[in-house]
């Protein structure tokens, strides 16, 4: 029975959330739907009804192709080394392996770490003349003289995409690390005593009973991943010749640099609608892990 | 005989791989540092030294300069605002969501879930003309809004896993003497959710501390600038000023990194018990 004045006071608790919510995450959802079927511009900055002309456009320009493939190469890239590498150093970490109390710390440095202060940082350790990078690469004999990883059209994206792996990897090592501790102890020394090897435990016992969170988790930070905006943003505005301009960036640029709302709101809800997959996804794959 | 040799193989190897993966994570953080104690007459090298020959705290005093100050205080003023009254109403709403036996509560539960994985990029344009219109760009109120409501959702969602794990019967015991509900809420849920609180003060911390995209586009003069927006700001002005850059850095990164330290443990405990579990 929850009494009447139980009830008024989760009311009282709940009425502010609703309405920020609903004001500043939800309405904004339906504005940018209704953005895009509007046309406004610098020049002209009224916006006038414009249907699916804006629609048309971007489908058919290159900056368009451009951008969703671009997006898909850094979400997979970024997703596919975050999660590898959140998955070994989580192994690595479950391990017995010495100072690894301090290890599970330092590893989330990077998380930690604002991610402009990250962006600038591999920046400069891109950097030509000064960069760390190309000093090793040098002094290994790899190179001559220092590459400009950023600015070719060709290494650019790998090279933003490996400095946000850096940056986001921890978060994928504290999750799996996590449940690596929650992994059944019992299967695990029966698969010992059957005398499995390391490998064959991870592949045998491990890995299928992680299935679901590696699952979960993969979608996840595939959807953060595909929002994130900071790291293209300081590393290169989506350059050399949008060789790195994916969804976010280019959204801001037409919006802010160019003050073309409604142009950047179509793009925003071409993003919504990739973004509305994945996130089905996400609830189908939480939901049959919760039934299991 | 073998098998210890093989064991003992198998640790020389872990213990390898533990150094790559330490090299991997710590090596861009020595590189800041080594280049923010660089004096600035000492010439960059390729290649590149990797210590300087004279550290100097140099690069910090100058770092720490006027405008520097300014963001400073405006990250703080945002940021210390965002914390209070996201985790205040988080946990107020995973309370409610944890107490209240509606059907419609199960559905609003989803709604705010959902919400964690909205694109900011797409929807900052309707935001942004809500706060031109009400006057409120360059404020600090637009950015403590806007990082309330993107904030809260997971500040609720984790808020609401630790309350879950919380005995229930301590919380229905409490209230079957003759405490009225909020005084329930006040003495013995606020009291036994710290832990969870302050693991989830860190998260909404390190989130609102970094947040470019809002703060590049809500604020326009130098005077309402954050932290991160005025470092890159800096990036131009700067020109090859690399070591006063590498400080200011530094300088921002400091606080939540230490505010991490401090409460990691929670923080940890608190993050996967939301995401893993929840």
């Amino acid at each position: 029975m929850t009494s009447r004045r139980l009830r008024w006071l989760l009311f009282v608790f709940l009425a502010p959330t609703v309405l920020l919510l609903g004001t500043f995450l939800y309405y904004p959802m339906v504005g940018t739907v209704i953005e895009s079927f509007y046309k406004s511009s610098f020049i002209n900055p009224n916006p006038t009804f414009a249907g699916f002309e804006q629609y048309r456009k971007i489908l058919g320009s290159r900056d368009f192709r451009e951008v969703l493939v671009n997006s898909v190469a850094w979400t997979v890239g970024v997703v596919a080394l975050q999660n590898l590498l959140g998955f070994g150093s989580a192994l690595l970490l479950n391990a017995k392996v010495p100072g690894r109390g301090l290890m599970r710390a330092l590893v989330m440095l990077p998380w930690v770490l604002p991610g402009v202060v990250a962006a600038i940082l591999w920046r400069f350790m891109y950097d030509p003349q000064l960069g760390l990078i190309n000093s090793f690469l040098i002094r290994l004999g790899v190179l001559d003289e220092g590459t400009a990883w950023l600015a070719d059209t060709s290494t650019a994206m790998p090279a933003v995409v490996f400095a946000a792996v850096w940056k986001g990897f921890p978060f994928c090592t504290l999750i799996y690390l996590a449940a690596l501790q929650n992994i059944d102890r019992e299967q695990l020394e029966a698969a010992m005593l059957d005398g499995a090897r390391a490998f064959g435990r991870l592949v045998h016992v491990v890995i299928p009973g992680l299935r679901e969170i590696i699952a979960v988790n993969v979608v996840l930070t595939t959807i953060l991943t595909f929002n994130y905006f900071d790291m293209v943003w300081v590393l290169t505005r989506g350059g050399p010749k949008n060789a790195t301009h994916i969804f976010p960036t280019r959204i801001f640029e037409l919006g802010f640099g160019q003050f073309r709302f409604g142009e950047a709101s179509t793009y925003g809800v071409f993003s919504i609608l990739v973004l509305a997959l994945l996130v089905t996804l996400y609830v189908l794959l939480r939901s049959s892990r919760q039934r299991s | 005989m073998s098998r210890t040799w093989r064991s003992r193989r198998r640790r020389l190897g872990l213990v390898a791989l533990e150094l790559m993966l330490a090299a991997f994570v710590l090596l861009p953080f020595f590189w800041m540092l080594s280049v923010s104690l660089k004096p600035a007459d000492e010439p960059f090298s390729i290649p590149a030294r990797l210590w300087p020959k004279a550290p100097t705290l140099d690069n910090f005093s100058s770092a720490f300069r006027p405008e520097f100050r300014t963001y400073f205080v405006n990250s703080l003023i945002v940021s210390s605002a965002t914390v209070v009254i996201s985790v205040g109403l988080g946990l107020a709403s995973a309370y409610a969501f944890t107490r209240a036996k509606l059907a419609l509560i199960s559905a609003l539960m989803g709604l705010v879930a959902l919400a964690q994985m909205f694109p900011h990029s797409a929807i900052i344009i309707p935001i942004y003309k809500m706060m031109r219109g009400a006057g409120l760009l360059d404020t600090y109120l637009a950015l403590i809004i806007a990082y309330v409501s993107v904030t809260l959702p997971v500040a609720i969602w984790i808020l609401h896993g630790f309350l879950a794990k919380l005995p229930y019967s301590l919380l229905e015991a409490a209230s079957l003497d003759n405490a009225g509900p909020f005084r329930t809420f006040w003495h013995i849920v606020v009291p036994l959710s710290r832990p969870g609180l302050l693991a989830t003060a860190v998260y909404v911390l390190i989130v609102t501390w970094q947040e470019f995209l809002f703060a590049l586009s809500f604020t326009s003069t130098k005077e309402m600038r954050t932290l991160p927006v005025g470092l890159n700001d800096f990036i131009g002005q700067y020109g090859i000023r690399y070591g006063e850059l590498m400080a200011s850095s530094i300088l921002v990164s400091a606080p939540v990194i230490a505010a991490f330290f401090l409460l990691q443990r929670h923080f940890v405990a608190g993050l996967t018990a939301g995401a893993v579990k929840g």
